[in-house]
């Protein structure tokens, strides 16, 4: 990257990056009503095969582009990779689908000063959900469970996308894990980092849009097949 | 004889190639090592297996023998299959930094 190119990007300490995968129809407002909170957004583009990135950038967004489709995991990491080389003093973690909401950004920063946490969790069952449906919720407990188990980290919610860290707290995160299980890998490594964490009560709302592009029990399988299959190699 | 030279070659062959494999995925090289382990014992001592076989209700010593080549061959599987997902870690981080090198901005894609 050159250096004027560099600089432009430089400015903002908080950081949004948002994963994005074929999410024209949505991702607009999104970006433009983070962005309108003074947050830089990083988007990333996970090879789109619609307008995803064209969209994101009219809307105010830095887009990082992945050529191919490669995950969200791998998107994630993109993000915060792409941060961390542009100052971040905080990153979020913020979904494309508009199940977050950008007024609960602050909270999770200023828990983490408060608490002098490196990681802020976001909680749908400290706070509220909005449209859960009852098969979602019983696949969410089974996960909080499986992580306990295999993390011994307590927490309320264990698949919640939204997620703010410190600079010290991103930098050691590294997701091997491209797709969903990232999310339960990015527990182990909070946990295996030893760094403070803290969950935060958010809001989520599911819509019929958001619901489509969630997880459903075949995808748990594929998770659980995932992290599994990582133990077995370097 | 002539059988269990060839068998014995080929398990000799298992168990080398765990070994080449035991920095990158431990696991799989002791399963895999223990299997051939297993297989050479059995075809060299085939009363043994016959005797084994009888006593976990497999039938015949000469199944054991082929089961344990089924469990080797799965093993070999997996590992392929971990190998693979190596090489898309791989082309992950070069994807990643083609990415992180080309961001867009509103203004620099003017």
């Amino acid at each position: 990257m050159t250096a004027d190119k560099k600089k432009e990007f430089d400015g903002g300490s908080i950081w949004i990056v948002i994963a994005a995968f074929n999410e024209a129809a949505v991702i607009g407002p999104i970006i433009s009503d983070v962005a309108r909170r003074n947050y830089r957004v990083a988007v990333v583009d996970d090879g789109s095969q619609d307008a995803t990135g064209q969209i994101a950038l009219a809307a105010g967004a830095t887009v990082v582009t992945h050529p191919v489709n490669l995950g969200q995991g791998a998107a994630l990491q993109t993000g915060i990779k792409f941060a961390l080389q542009h100052d971040a003093s905080y990153i979020v973690t913020f979904d494309a689908d508009g199940q977050h909401r950008p007024s609960d950004i602050p909270r999770l920063i200023n828990a983490l000063a408060e608490n002098k946490a490196a990681y802020a969790l976001g909680s749908r069952f400290l706070g509220s959900s909005h449209g859960m449906p009852f098969r979602r919720r019983l696949l969410l407990q089974a996960a909080i469970w499986f992580t306990r188990a295999v993390t011994g980290l307590r927490l309320s919610d264990t698949h919640n996308g939204l997620r703010a860290m410190t600079r010290e707290g991103a930098s050691r995160i590294s997701l091997r894990q491209n797709r969903m299980a990232h999310a339960s890998e990015l527990l182990e490594q909070i946990a295996a980092s030893g760094l403070p964490y803290v969950e935060v009560p958010v809001t989520i709302e599911y819509t019929r849009y958001s619901l489509a592009k969630g997880q459903g029990l075949a995808d748990s399988l594929s998770i659980l097949f995932d992290l599994s299959v990582q133990k077995l190699h370097r | 004889m002539i059988a269990q030279i060839g068998f014995s070659i080929l398990l000799a062959g298992v168990m080398v190639y765990a070994w080449t494999e035991y920095r990158r995925a431990p696991v799989i090289a002791i399963l895999a090592s223990l299997a051939a382990t297993a297989g050479l014992y059995f075809v060299w001592l085939p009363t043994h297996a016959t005797r084994l076989a009888a006593l976990v209700g497999i039938g015949r010593g000469v199944d054991l023998i082929i089961y344990i080549w089924v469990v080797i061959s799965l093993i070999l599987l997996l590992n392929l299959h971990l190998k693979l997902r190596s090489q898309a870690e791989l082309i992950t981080i070069l994807m990643r930094e083609i990415a992180v090198a080309n961001a867009r901005t509103a203004e620099s894609s003017k």
